[in-house]
């Protein structure tokens, strides 16, 4: 029993300490790698490099026209949330708070999107984005993962604003405040926990996308930073330090987003889950 | 003040209710309606009844293989990732001293972006200076250059370690449910003189069943929508080896611009996502109370 118990405390330090290396091992390599050689990727793959020399990231930017791929990534990211949030905000608050004719059926059609997985509609939504002029535009992107991200964002709204009592809305009411007013001044502003966990997770969705970021878009203008690891791929082949570092670049600002938002992105995961 | 509210009710809604027809209403009706037909790249679409369906089940190797590959993902992901990842959240409930940093940092290749995954793994695995090779290459084996991703034998393997272990969210969701049994629980057991290791199988886990339901849901489909990161390493290959549903109806649609075919694949697709929710909502009595 004894022999036992300390066979399964072993067990359970390996197994916590493969998790942390399958998870971060792959990670710190590659960002040591970027700061190597090519004959020291090659030579020396697993130790450090000779000196922390920032020339990969440099040339990577050279190579690729990453500058413009970031910029359009954090537009996409940025007008995407606000977007999703303008609109979810809206509708939320009205679903949450109001009773009124198809209601139930709209809630329906909503969460029927969660079941519909997006590699489905690739071509459809294709033929609608070229129809209405938007191909290989930023506006597109940023019209579709708006989109994309209309179950969660609704069902974390909607949760947040039935946490407030309605007395708030009530006494505004008195005061002579229009339902718009009301809306802007009061709701708002308490909600900002809510829109937080919903900005940060469609904020993500927005700079990890590929699928559809790959259909929609062709030549540099509009594509977004995933696919320049993609598109770039050969171009980066022969030298290997290049790839390296344009590999960390799209990834820090994901990590950094979510270390200093890891409550929200937590909170987020959870809502999300349960509506599923 | 309801009817006065009325116009402001659909003020608010109009927008979402757009963007939803944009995105999904209008998606769902080209999807269905032209999965009946030959459609390609500037031409009309032309009704052929059920003649892409039939072809997909009785003369199509690739999709056979899409489907199965599909499938077999599917299932190792509902079972053994959700499996890892309960277990972790098990041991991190402990709450020993690593326990938030392993949180934080197993939460990292969930977090970046799958193209960039793939980029991760594509250079681990290459066979010249990747770090596995080398380390391999470390305990004996100098000439040891395996072509993971480009292998017959193991790139199917290779693609679906890129996902398998990585279990986060799971992880995350457990740790949350277990926070929220009530402490009352675990005191009774104690004094009763339970072990810590048979709180955990006779109290918390079956207090899980509702939650690691969700997560075979959440795992299992989040495999019929993956695409990034095979298209980063093996575009489906060598062969049709590593294909799946989604990278398969991206090359029908967009390489071969066979569009009614690569709706019937969709069709197909969203069916079998019906499917296994709905199978996974019976086998965990999803919705209905504990116990």
């Amino acid at each position: 029993m004894r022999i036992l118990r300390k066979g399964l405390v072993v067990l359970k330090y390996a197994f916590v300490l493969l998790i942390i290396l399958l998870s971060l091992g792959p990670f710190l390599w590659v960002l040591m790698a970027s700061f190597k050689t090519n004959a020291e990727i090659l030579n020396n793959s697993l130790g450090w490099p000779k000196s922390f020399r920032f020339s990969n990231y440099v040339m990577a930017f050279k190579i690729a026209p990453l500058s413009r791929f970031y910029i359009n990534s954090v537009i996409v990211g940025i007008f995407g949330t606000l977007l999703n949030l303008l609109l979810l905000g809206m509708a939320g608050y009205v679903l949450a708070r109001f009773q009124f004719r198809f209601k139930n059926l709209l809630m329906g059609a909503f969460s029927l999107s969660l079941l519909i997985p997006g590699a489905a509609m690739l071509q459809p939504l294709y033929l609608t984005v070229n129809t209405l002029g938007l191909y290989d535009k930023v506006v597109g992107l940023i019209i579709v993962y708006a989109g994309f991200g209309l179950p969660v964002s609704l069902y974390i709204l909607s949760s947040y604003f039935l946490t407030i009592p309605k007395e708030m809305e009530e006494s505004a009411y008195l005061d002579g405040a229009s339902f718009i007013q009301t809306f802007f001044r009061i709701i708002l502003p308490i909600s900002k926990p809510g829109f937080g966990t919903a900005g940060v997770m469609q904020f993500l969705l927005c700079w990890n996308e590929f699928q559809f970021a790959i259909i929609l878009t062709t030549g540099n203008q509009s594509r977004t930073l995933p696919l320049a690891l993609y598109y770039f791929k050969s171009q980066f082949a022969s030298d290997y330090g290049v790839m390296f570092a344009a590999t960390m670049v799209v990834i820090i600002p994901s990590i950094l987003v979510y270390i200093l938002l890891q409550k929200q992105v937590v909170s987020g995961l959870a809502a999300g889950a349960v509506k599923g | 003040m309801v009817r006065k509210n009325k116009g402001y009710i659909t003020l608010f809604l109009l927008p979402t209710v757009v963007l939803f027809i944009i995105v999904y209403a209008v998606s769902i009706v080209i999807l269905f309606g032209t999965s009946f037909t030959e459609w390609s790249s500037g031409r009309k679409p032309v009704f052929i009844g059920l003649a892409n369906y039939i072809q997909l089940f009785t003369d199509d190797s690739d999709f056979r293989k899409s489907f199965l590959n599909t499938g077999v993902w599917v299932l190792l992901q509902s079972t053994i990732h959700v499996a890892i990842g309960t277990v972790f959240a098990i041991i991190l409930n402990m709450k020993e001293f690593y326990w938030k940093f392993a949180r934080t940092v197993y939460m990292f290749p969930n977090i970046i972006s799958g193209a960039a995954v793939g980029m991760l793994f594509l250079c681990m695995l290459n066979p010249d200076f990747g770090a596995v090779n080398s380390i391999v290459r470390l305990f004996g084996n100098a000439d040891y250059a395996q072509n993971w991703f480009m292998d017959y034998t193991t790139a199917f393997f290779s693609v679906t370690m890129t996902w398998l272990p990585y279990a986060a969210v799971v992880t995350i969701l457990i740790l949350a449910e277990i926070a929220a049994i009530p402490e009352s629980l675990f005191e009774s057991a104690r004094i009763d003189g339970a072990s810590e290791l048979k709180i955990n199988f006779y109290i918390i886990l079956p207090m899980l069943r509702n939650i690691i339901g969700t997560c075979v849901i959440l795992a299992g489909t989040s495999m019929l929508q993956k695409m990034d990161i095979i298209m980063m390493t093996t575009g489906g290959g060598p062969g049709n080896e590593t294909m799946n549903l989604p990278i398969y109806i991206y090359k029908t649609a967009l390489m071969e611009n066979n569009f009614g075919y690569s709706n019937s694949v969709g069709v197909f697709l969203i069916g079998f996502g019906l499917v296994f929710v709905l199978l996974c909502r019976n086998l965990f009595r999803i919705g209905s109370s504990q116990n």
